[in-house]
């Protein structure tokens, strides 16, 4: 199955065109890595990925379906984080989960596991505004698995978070497919199958192989896997504890 | 069953984050107090124009409370990301907002709680269940429509500008009816005194239903765009 079938996609703020056209695609259980400068398009692109926004112009299928009909039946397959959190600080690690639970039609009791998973098991009951940036990081990571979603769609999912929050990156990948921008080329490296480095909203070549020289965009490639991280270990090999 | 579990989820997360952070209720009941205080000087009541004045400087209060309010509502959610958040589920935007509509009715509701009675002490305004229910009404349908604009102002920079625009000419309809109303429990008329041709509990109550549906309906335009 393919999760992620873009094309000729395209996104406008007003006049101008901050991303594509762009094809794309990407195979269930494959990992993409999107670099690039800011204001590349990265998040423009995860966004339209992530259904948070419509594309100008093109077509997006997302896990053999239409990305722009049917985003509500899309949403509980999907996981997300984005730039911004989006938990509440007066709430405690357990109930940000909790109310995320109940939103995706969940039992509460989806919480807790979720919670241990990302490592805050010991800090359930304390707020969100007394948790360190990474704690608070790894939380959003929690509620994006939370409804054990097909596709991950991350922005920046390694900002904040210690060696071994970005280990956890790897476990929570396994048997997903996953689109997650980074600035980080040997987590990138580490976690993803391919990359996609984009400059000015427009595919610029692969940043592990040699530069685009035209024809169509980004497409499963062969053989290819993630390598060792820079710490020794293959991302995602590791099962949680 | 669905929308109803989404709403109140929605509705409880809103009253449990405000009683933890006290950012609207006593910054409310403080600007309530304030503006009956501020009423009883620049009006010169007395015994016997206090309850004669009571149902305008009630509808007044009401509404500028409102704006509080419901301005805070979508903007606080913005402002971090939840929205964005709660969107990205399939809860579905009807569900959310209407959460987020009964999370604001309630909080109004606690800030009428603190007016009336105060509307009695400062202003000698005879408060009667009459008076409560005709408040009630008005408050659920002006609820649902200020956080119908208040989704749509959050979107915008001059979000504190654009609310009393979009809100306060659709809540005339609500100000006209519950301050006839009001007049005429505070004079006396109890829930039989009503003229056939006002029932304003009525036209209250069809105005409540015409937003609620309005609002709900438009609310997937306004928060998923």
């Amino acid at each position: 199955m393919i999760a992620v079938r873009a094309r000729g996609l395209v996104q406008r703020f007003g006049d101008r065109v901050v991303l594509g056209p762009l094809d794309l695609e990407l195979a269930a259980g494959e990992r993409l890595a999107v670099l690039g400068d800011n204001g590349a398009g990265k998040t423009t692109l995860l966004r339209l990925l992530a259904t948070a926004a419509r594309p100008a112009a093109g077509r997006l299928e997302l896990l053999g379906v239409e990305a722009t009909r049917e985003r509500e039946r899309l949403r509980a397959r999907l996981g997300y984080v984005g730039h911004q959190l989006g938990l509440y600080p007066a709430l405690t690690a357990l109930e940000n989960l909790e109310f995320f639970a109940r939103l995706h039609g969940l039992g509460r009791e989806r919480a807790r596991p979720a919670l241990e998973t990302v490592g805050l098991g010991g800090v359930a009951h304390r707020r969100l505004e007394q948790l360190s940036r990474g704690q608070q990081q790894r939380l959003a990571l929690a509620r994006s698995v939370l409804h054990d979603p097909e596709l991950l769609v991350l922005d920046e999912p390694d900002a904040s978070l210690d060696a071994e929050g970005r280990d956890l990156l790897g476990a929570l990948f396994e048997g997903r497919s996953v689109v997650m921008a980074t600035h980080d080329l040997a987590l990138a490296r580490g976690l993803c199958h391919r990359a996609l480095r984009l400059r000015a909203g427009r595919e610029a070549g692969d940043p592990w192989g040699a530069p685009r020289a035209g024809g169509p965009s980004v497409r499963p490639r062969e053989g290819a896997g993630p390598v060792p991280l820079p710490n020794g270990r293959a991302a995602g090999a590791r099962a949680l504890g | 069953m669905r929308f109803a579990g989404v709403m109140l989820a929605v509705a409880a997360k809103d009253l449990r984050c405000e009683l933890r952070g006290k950012e609207l209720l006593p910054a409310l009941t403080q600007f309530v107090v304030l503006s009956l205080v501020i009423a009883g000087f620049a009006f010169d009541l007395d015994a016997s124009s206090g309850p004669r004045l009571s149902p305008g400087i009630l509808w007044l209060v009401l509404v500028f409370a409102g704006l509080l309010a419901f301005g805070r509502t979508f903007a606080a959610e913005r402002d971090v990301g939840s929205l964005e958040a709660m969107l990205l589920t399939p809860a579905g935007a009807p569900a959310i907002f209407a959460g987020k509509a009964l999370g604001a009715t309630v909080l109004l509701v606690a800030c009428e709680a603190v007016l009336l009675p105060a509307m009695a002490v400062f202003l000698a305004s005879p408060i009667s269940p009459a008076v409560v229910a005709t408040v009630l009404l008005a408050t659920v349908g002006m609820a649902w429509l200020g956080c119908l604009f208040a989704a749509l102002a959050a979107q915008t920079r001059a979000r504190e500008l654009l609310l009393p625009v979009l809100a306060l000419p659709l809540w005339i309809p609500f100000v006209v009816v519950g301050s006839r109303a009001v007049q005429v429990a505070m004079s006396g008329g109890g829930f039989g005194a009503w003229a056939p041709a006002g029932q304003p509990y009525a036209v209250l109550l069809d105005f409540d239903i015409l937003f609620l549906v309005v609002s709900s309906l438009a609310a997937r335009f306004v928060l998923d765009d």
